[in-house]
């Protein structure tokens, strides 16, 4: 058995569901859909701990500037105000640009993912839907709801 | 390690073993399991290989239309059905090597985290000049028009896919701390979703690649004039009257001992007025005003840009947003960061409306080599100076983008690009 078969037997597990072959797909979809949010949030953790310092730097710079924009609004000062608020914006876009490679490392999983399920399910039709909807039709709501679900879980974790 | 995270883990790992299981106890006994429908690739009338990846025929009906009617041939611009598939599954196409794919997109990570956006160009680069897929395109502008805008479509639904949604996430989590003015996010993301509908739904299928690379090039000629003006000493006199500002400011600020933190909460924003032609506002009694148009029409011009070029985007929207409105960062960042979500859904519906195909394992293949790049790119900064960087970049954008735009609109070729 060759890596890739070996991938494919993991990957297709949850599709063999015992009972209507469309509950099978679902529950398929949404397996691999909330693993692949899942090792994209660990992946994503990775990389925010290797940019730690340069991330605090960046956004502690954008917090700095805001802060001191606010204070010269307080204080009347429009002219400080913008020259602390233009230089807030230029942090902000360095935290920006920082923030790709988090945003690559959470979504490669679900890339890996739907590359398989176009592949697998290639010909086959999309149970409940138009003709020509593949299977990121039902992948997306699903992840997007697992993403949202796990950063709902880290605030909370966050805020303890 | 706290018990919370310990027991997370736990779950996970005991999870990923029972799946381990069952997968085992399946290929073990693969006769006892149920035939699903939907499973049905399973059957041993579809092999399990690597190669079928490639080897199959393209899904999408457009798609494959257009190869149908693509002339057959060895020629340039014709299909040559005795070569293995290539892109998209395209007899004869380019096929990406794994590892040059993956070697750029660690230049784009490290760009990214080094330099900043010229990250999403770079990307922009790889798909069009350095995987051959728009050469491949290019050659197919007079033998088969179909088949070469549906290349392109998938070139710019890359780029876009690959940029704009890390813009997107990283926005989200300023939309999530709700800093965002209300009617100013309305009127920025109405603008978002005419210009993301507008510029996804008129191009799709209809623009060739030699016209897209003159636009892309166009952008790129604007950006590099953008950033060497910011090398001049005009564009640095800019800088230094807020550099100096906000330092004197800064002395002043400290000197008064009140460097505390300020609550966002009791900003102080007020709005007094908002009409089709006029918002007024004040923070802390200061007054500022702006016409509302112009961030509607500015929604419209960006997000438009960013779902045709797939650069742009959040990148473009809090600057713009800031020096229009004068609104704090903060605020600035959170309101774009709508239009910046309703930009990239619109785009992905319009997308998957359309049937645009997408090579989804490069994509993924080159997000984990953005991964790894970006991991490199703090590492490697403090050996490089930033002045030196921008400058190297200046020069490539500049070469790049008059290439781009000479080949694209008038057929003339640059070495190397």
């Amino acid at each position: 058995m060759t890596p890739f078969q070996a991938l494919d037997a993991i990957l297709i597990t949850p599709f063999q569901l015992p009972g209507p072959p469309e509950a099978g797909f679902l529950f398929g979809v949404s397996v691999l859909a909330l693993a692949s949010a899942v090792l994209g949030w660990a992946c994503k953790a990775l990389v925010a701990r290797a940019h730690r310092t340069r991330r605090q730097r960046e956004e502690g710079e954008a917090a700095k500037r805001s802060d001191l924009s606010l204070q010269a609004l307080k204080a009347k000062d429009k002219k400080a105000y913008l020259a602390q608020n233009h230089l807030a914006q230029e942090a902000y876009g360095n935290t920006l640009a920082l923030s790709a490679g988090r945003a690559a490392a959470l979504l490669w999983p679900a890339c890996a993912i739907l590359t398989w399920l176009s592949w697998r399910f290639d010909g086959v039709p999309m149970p409940f839907l138009w003709k020509s909807a593949g299977p990121l039709a039902f992948f997306l709501p699903v992840y997007v709801a697992a993403l949202w679900g796990i950063s709902r879980l880290m605030r909370n974790e966050k805020r303890q | 390690m706290n018990r919370r995270q310990l027991l997370a883990i736990t779950v996970a790992s005991l999870a990923m073993c029972l799946w381990l299981g069952v997968a085992v106890a399946q290929q073990a006994a693969p006769a006892a399991a149920p035939v699903a429908e939907a499973a049905k690739a399973v059957d041993a009338a579809k092999p399990v290989e690597a190669a079928k990846a490639v080897e199959g025929a393209p899904k999408a009906s457009k798609l494959a239309d257009a190869i149908a009617k693509a002339p057959r041939g060895v020629e340039p611009g014709m299909i040559d059905e005795t070569k293995p598939a290539g892109f998209l599954g395209i007899p004869g196409a380019p096929s990406v090597n794994p590892i040059l794919a993956f070697c750029w997109a660690v230049w784009v990570g490290w760009i990214f985290s080094t330099v900043g956006a010229f990250g999403g160009v770079m990307a922009g680069v790889g798909h069009m000049s350095v995987f051959g897929f728009g050469s491949y395109a290019g050659g197919l502008k007079k033998t088969a028009p179909d088949l070469g805008k549906i290349v392109t479509d998938s070139i710019k639904a890359s780029n876009q896919f690959l940029v704009g949604t890390s813009a997107a996430i990283s926005s989200f989590n300023y939309l999530k701390m709700k800093r965002l003015v209300l009617p100013l996010a309305i009127s920025l993301g109405l603008g978002s979703l005419l210009g993301a509908y507008g510029a996804a739904a008129l191009s799709a299928g209809k623009l060739d690649f030699k016209s897209y690379q003159g636009y892309f090039g166009l952008f790129v000629l604007v950006l590099g004039c953008w950033l060497f003006y910011e090398t001049t000493p005009a564009g640095q006199a800019k800088k230094k009257t807020a550099k100096e500002a906000a330092r004197a400011f800064e002395d002043a600020v400290k000197k008064q001992r009140c460097g505390e933190a300020v609550d966002e909460c009791k900003l102080g924003l007020q709005i007094n007025k908002f009409t089709a032609s006029t918002c007024e506002f004040t923070f802390y009694g200061v007054p500022f005003h702006f016409n509302p148009l112009i961030p509607f029409l500015g929604g419209i011009v960006i997000s438009a840009v960013a779902a045709f070029l797939g650069v742009g985007g959040g990148f473009l929207l809090v600057p713009f947003l800031t020096s229009v409105t004068q609104l704090p960062m903060y605020l600035a960042a959170g309101t774009s960061a709508l239009a910046v979500l309703v930009s990239m859904i619109t785009s992905i519906i319009t997308l998957m409306s359309k049937g645009t195909p997408i090579e989804w394992s490069l994509i993924g293949l080159e997000l984990v080599g953005i991964t790894v790049g970006s991991i490199v790119g703090p590492m490697t900064s403090k050996y490089l100076s930033d002045a030196l960087m921008k400058r190297i970049f200046i020069v490539l954008s500049l070469y790049i983008g008059t290439g781009y735009l000479l080949a694209g609109f008038y057929g003339i070729k640059i070495p190397g690009v």
